[in-house]
Parts: C-alpha cells; sequence; structure tokens
C-alpha cells in the first residue's frame, strides 16, 4: 500500500530549459541532442536538492520525460495546506524560468498521470483520484503499445474500464507489470520510489548552450542556480558564510570568485545582490562555457533567526549589509577599522584592525595629538615657527627601534599646523602628522 | 480627523509655495559642539539626512576637528562612521583622545573616484551609519544630489571636503562652508546654508596642538 501524498512536476522543456539559460541566441538541436542527457541529469538533481525545502523525501525519473516526486503528506500541514505548498513552489518554478506541469495523487505512478491532464491534477484522497481517473482516455496510461492497442481493441476507451477489470486477469492477460502499474496508479500496490539523497557538499553545474563574454549576461543563470541553492539551504535547515562560483572556459584554465558573508545566510536575493558587486571588479579570462556553484561548508540555521530581533540587532544586520556589499566589490582588505597600540612611538601607536574589531582605547596615557599622521615621516628643513613643545619621545631601544626625538608644533606659511619632530640622534628634522 | 489632515496638507501646501519646502526637511540637526556655530546653523546644528561640503585648500587647520564632536556623538548613539578614501591615516590614539569611539570607525579605501561615489552612497543609504566622509578630488552636481538623496534616505551626515575654488560654482548641498586657518582657531564662513542664514563668518576653537 503506498502512504501519504505525492506531488509530481513534469519538466517538458528541461534539458532545452536548462541549456537556454544564458544563450542569447536558440541553442543548436544537433548540440542540444549531444549534450541533452548530461544537462539534464545535471539540472533535475539540482531541482531535487532545491525541492528538499518543501519534504525530506525527493525522488526522480528521467526515462520518458524529467518528472520529479516530492512526498508532501506530512509536510503540507507546515506550509499551510497543500495548496498554498503548491502555490509557493510553482511560484518559484516559475521563478527559475522552468515550464512544469504540477499535480497531487495518494500515489506517485497516479501523480505522474496526473501531469499530463488539462486541469483538476490534484486527488488528496484515493477515491477521489479513482473518480478522477474514470473519465480519463486510455491513451494516458504509461502501458507498453502493444497493451494499449489489444485494450483498445477489445473496445475499452476510458481508464475506468480498464480499472473494474480483475487485477488477475489482466496479470494473466498482459503479464504482471501492467497489472502492477494499475494496482499503483490507483494507490492499491506499494510503489516506492529511491529517495534521492542530499548531497554533504553542495556543488551546482551549470552549462552554457553558446560561451558567455561578459559577467552582466552570468546574472540570469546566476540567479537561478542562487535559488535552487537557497532551496538547498532551506531543505538541510543550514546557512552559509561563503560559497565560490568557478567558472570553466574552453582554452583557460576555470577562474573563480568567493562570496563571503559576515552573518550566516541563506537569502538568493541577498547572495545574487553581493555576487553582482563582486562580478563588476571581475575581468574574465576568457568567454565561460559553463559556471558552477560550491559549497563546502554550513552553519546552523538558528544563528540566521538569532540576529534578527531588537532594534540594536536590525542595525547590526544592516551593517552587515554594507559591509558584505563594500567587501564584496572592494575586496576584503578595502573596509577596516582602526585601533590604538600601546607603543609611545607613534609610528608604531595604532594598527588597522578588522571592521568592528577595534577594542577601546588600549592606548598610552600621551599629550594631544593630531588627527591625521603621514604614514612614514617625511624629512623637513628645520621649521622656521615652533608653537609649542618640545616633547620628548624615546624609546625602543629593546626591539631595534632606538628613538629620541623632541616633538614641536609648527606653523606653516598657509596657516596649517604641523606635527614634527628633531631627530636627536642624527639631527634631522622630520613632519609626521597634520592639525586637520 | 478629515480637517486635521486638510489643515496639514494646506500648510505643506503653503511652504511649498513659498519655496520653504526643504526648510521642513532640514530641520534636522546634529549639535557641532562648537556654540558659536550651532548658533549659526539651521537646527541648531549639522544638517541630518543632508551633505554638507567644507571648502579649503590648506590642510591642517583643523578641518577634521571641526567634526570629531559630531562624529563622536553620533558613534556613542551607535551610528557607524564611515571615511570614504581619506588621503591621509586618521590617527587612531587623537580620535580615541578626543572620545571618538573606534569601534565605530570604518575606513573604506577605493580605487577611483567612480568607487569611492558608489561607497559613499551605499554607505549614506544605510540607516546603521551616522556620518559618511569623503574627499572627492572632482564632483559633478549630478553626483553631489545623488549623495544627497542617499543622505536622506538613511538619515546620515554627508561631508565632502572640496578644494576651495569649488566655492565659485554653487553645488545641490544642503550646507557649504569655506574654512580658513586663524590664529587661534578655525575661521569658517558660512557660504550658503538651506533653511538658515548665509554670508556669516564665525571662529571656532578647535584642537590645535598649542597646549601641547
Amino acid at each position: 500500500m503506498s502512504a501519504g501524498l505525492w506531488l509530481c512536476i513534469r519538466l517538458p522543456r528541461l534539458a532545452h530549459e536548462a541549456l537556454a539559460a544564458a544563450a542569447d541566441r536558440a541553442v543548436n538541436a544537433e548540440d542540444l541532442a549531444a549534450r541533452r542527457a548530461a544537462v539534464e541529469r545535471a539540472a533535475i538533481e539540482r531541482l531535487a536538492a532545491w525541492a528538499y525545502q518543501w519534504t525530506s523525501l525527493v525522488s526522480y525519473c528521467l526515462l520518458d520525460e524529467p518528472l520529479l516526486w516530492l512526498e508532501i503528506g506530512a509536510s503540507r500541514a507546515l506550509f499551510g495546506g497543500h495548496a498554498a505548498l503548491l502555490a509557493k513552489l510553482e511560484a518559484e518554478l516559475a521563478q527559475l524560468g522552468y515550464s512544469h506541469v504540477c499535480a497531487l495523487a495518494p500515489s506517485p505512478t497516479g501523480a505522474a498521470l496526473l501531469t499530463h491532464v488539462g486541469q483538476e491534477r490534484c486527488a488528496t484522497t484515493r477515491s477521489q483520484l479513482r473518480s478522477r481517473l474514470e473519465l480519463l482516455p486510455l491513451s494516458l496510461l504509461a502501458l507498453p503499445e502493444p497493451v494499449l492497442a489489444a485494450l483498445q481493441s477489445a473496445g475499452l476507451r476510458r481508464i475506468g474500464q480498464v480499472l473494474v477489470l480483475p487485477a488477475a486477469a489482466i496479470a494473466r492477460r498482459f503479464g504482471p507489470g501492467s497489472s502492477l502499474y494499475l494496482r499503483r496508479l490507483c494507490g492499491a500496490a506499494s510503489d516506492p520510489r529511491p529517495a534521492w539523497r542530499l548531497p554533504a557538499t553542495y556543488r551546482a553545474r551549470f552549462e552554457f548552450g553558446s560561451e558567455v563574454h561578459d559577467t552582466t549576461a552570468l546574472l540570469f543563470p546566476l540567479r537561478r542556480l542562487l535559488l535552487e541553492f537557497q532551496g538547498y539551504l532551506r531543505g538541510r535547515d543550514c546557512a552559509v558564510l561563503r560559497f565560490t562560483l568557478e567558472f570553466e572556459h574552453y582554452r583557460h584554465a576555470a577562474s573563480g570568485v568567493t562570496i563571503g558573508v559576515s552573518t550566516p545566510a541563506r537569502d538568493a536575493a541577498q547572495f545574487l545582490l553581493l555576487a553582482r558587486e563582486r562580478l563588476q571588479a571581475v575581468v574574465l579570462p576568457a568567454p565561460v562555457s559553463a559556471l558552477s556553484l560550491e559549497a563546502l561548508e554550513f552553519t546552523s540555521a538558528s544563528v540566521v533567526q538569532a540576529d534578527f530581533f531588537g532594534s540594536d540587532a536590525q542595525q547590526l544586520q544592516q551593517l552587515r549589509l554594507l559591509l558584505d556589499r563594500l567587501q564584496a566589490r572592494l575586496g576584503d582588505e578595502q573596509v577596516r577599522g582602526l585601533q590604538p597600540e600601546a607603543d609611545y612611538r607613534p609610528e608604531r601607536a595604532w594598527r588597522f584592525v578588522a571592521p568592528e574589531q577595534a577594542t577601546a582605547a588600549s592606548g598610552v596615557r600621551a599629550p594631544a595629538r593630531p588627527c591625521t599622521l603621514l604614514l612614514q615621516p617625511r624629512r623637513i628643513e628645520p621649521p622656521a615657527r615652533l608653537l609649542s613643545g618640545p616633547e620628548r619621545i624615546e624609546s625602543g631601544w629593546w626591539d631595534g627601534g632606538d628613538a629620541t626625538r623632541d616633538y614641536y608644533v609648527a606653523g606653516a606659511e598657509d596657516g596649517a599646523r604641523l606635527w614634527v619632530f628633531h631627530d636627536l640622534a642624527e639631527g634631522g628634522w622630520y613632519l609626521q602628522g597634520l592639525w586637520t | 480627523m478629515g480637517s486635521r489632515r486638510a489643515e496639514t496638507l494646506e500648510r505643506l501646501a503653503r511652504l511649498c509655495r513659498n519655496g520653504e519646502c526643504s526648510r521642513v526637511a532640514s530641520r534636522l540637526a546634529a549639535p557641532s559642539g562648537f556654540p558659536e556655530l550651532d548658533a549659526s546653523l539651521p537646527g541648531g546644528g549639522w544638517p541630518i539626512g543632508a551633505i554638507a561640503e567644507l571648502m579649503s585648500d590648506a590642510i591642517g587647520i583643523g578641518e577634521l576637528s571641526l567634526l570629531v564632536p559630531v562624529l563622536s556623538r553620533l558613534a556613542r548613539a551607535g551610528r557607524y562612521i564611515a571615511w570614504i578614501a581619506p588621503p591621509y591615516l586618521p590617527y587612531a590614539p587623537a580620535l580615541a583622545q578626543r572620545g571618538l569611539p573606534l569601534e565605530r570607525m570604518l575606513l573604506i579605501q577605493t580605487r577611483s573616484l567612480q568607487e569611492s561615489l558608489w561607497a559613499a552612497e551605499q554607505a549614506l543609504r544605510c540607516p546603521a551609519v551616522g556620518a559618511v566622509l569623503g574627499w572627492p578630488a572632482y564632483i559633478v552636481d549630478r553626483n553631489v544630489r545623488r549623495l544627497q538623496l542617499a543622505a536622506e534616505a538613511g538619515g546620515s551626515l554627508g561631508i565632502l571636503y572640496r578644494p576651495l575654488e569649488a566655492a565659485r560654482e554653487s553645488s545641490p548641498a544642503a550646507l557649504r562652508l569655506r574654512l580658513h586657518a586663524a590664529p587661534d582657531g578655525l575661521a569658517v564662513e558660512i557660504q550658503k546654508s538651506r533653511g538658515g542664514r548665509a554670508d556669516l563668518k564665525l571662529r571656532v576653537g578647535v584642537a590645535d596642538g598649542s597646549a601641547l
């Protein structure tokens, strides 16, 4: 006996649509035929991972037409009933850009058959399914051609007329396979489906029908990859801190970029925004023939939620989004914080830190310092006008940075105030800061 | 209820007719920490949700010290301060000495003017950011207006340091100040102040190291 409720998605144009996503011209028919199997399998496996967000049992079949099954008997309540779940799922499929027909039945075989019907493709109980099947034409049955022909020549036209025949008689006349198919169709026989397992790491590859020359053309297929990725992350109830995009080229080693976020995330829209910023700075070494997305490390999703309450937390979240965008476009090292260091030598009394990582002033107590420092002291003529000073700074003999200096505030001709020192060891004068 | 709404609409219409709509928007201000300056600015401080231009040719006349109190105030209120490609290194010990919470400072390096403008716009739009400082070598009105809109959207203060020659042309910035060195601080000339008085000259006592 088959149990539960099965959602079947038929994807009549899967291979074509998977290839065509990035191609600006129609895919060559020969080309498509040659690559169909590989492209189709890659696409349906990405969709299977995506489908995990709705259920814990996903199965697929590529024999005749690509079919994807989700067992939603247990999970439909979570999503507000099967109609609401179906609406959400169909909306995402439309976003992904795949033609699809969905049907619902208490058996996987029944659901698959209903995807070929023009309307009323949902039957949630066996009796509903049975009455739905009654009037449908015989030709919809997935039975071997000779069997269908024999049934038709016996004057049968509708599925209902076949279903009332004794199972044993069917088995004798047409073989046990046909009998089993009909019993599975109505949910009267066990109809097990091999569960497709979520891989522990995520890798999705997207092969293009024609080479892609610039990064903006990558955005559409990327959007699809990210939506599928989001489904996978939801299905595993986890999030990521980074993932990698790899570009394959025909005559060049693969290139790629890593996209990082500061807080665990799984939102496709956020990922796309970051990827777009990052891609603007990427110069492709050659046209791209395939794009893949890989994630190896995952974090628990509870962390995703934790950041979202309270206004402080909300502000932090906004800041993280800003930092992620800035770092994606400018580079990780381009956004930094500053921190004082406990050192008497002004040039060593500070350092760069990661943003937000500066800790409360740990610097040494010192007289007033200027707001601006030169990275390297610059040799100058002895200043004409000293406004205040000296402040003697002696330190560093123990680590080779030996210095004895007298610091002054000097006035420049344009009225600027300079922070200068007189190096007592070698007698020179240096400019080290500005009272900005 | 209906009559109150009508009254509000009428008041707004009146304001707009008088070309004073901007005055409503520019009311929000953050005290500068310098009483003499606050007294001359509408709302009593730096305009929030707007761009202010600080124009000078000299470096080292207290042009950053002028901002340190307002930056500290914004940062202590929990908002971040974004420095977009400063032409010199902000010196952490000095900023800490003057009470600026350094954990709120974001120093952003860029490779081009275009990147700087983009980063400034992003930062201004982010509600977590309180102030954005930029040093554009050159900027056209259209871009100042863009930043002005971003500052309005994010409720932040945008500061643009510009050369003195920029003062010869007009700009959509809400506040434009010319800065000059003065013997005992900083001379500030208010060239334009949306909703306030312009053509004012005043002296501000910024820290200049004279107490060293």
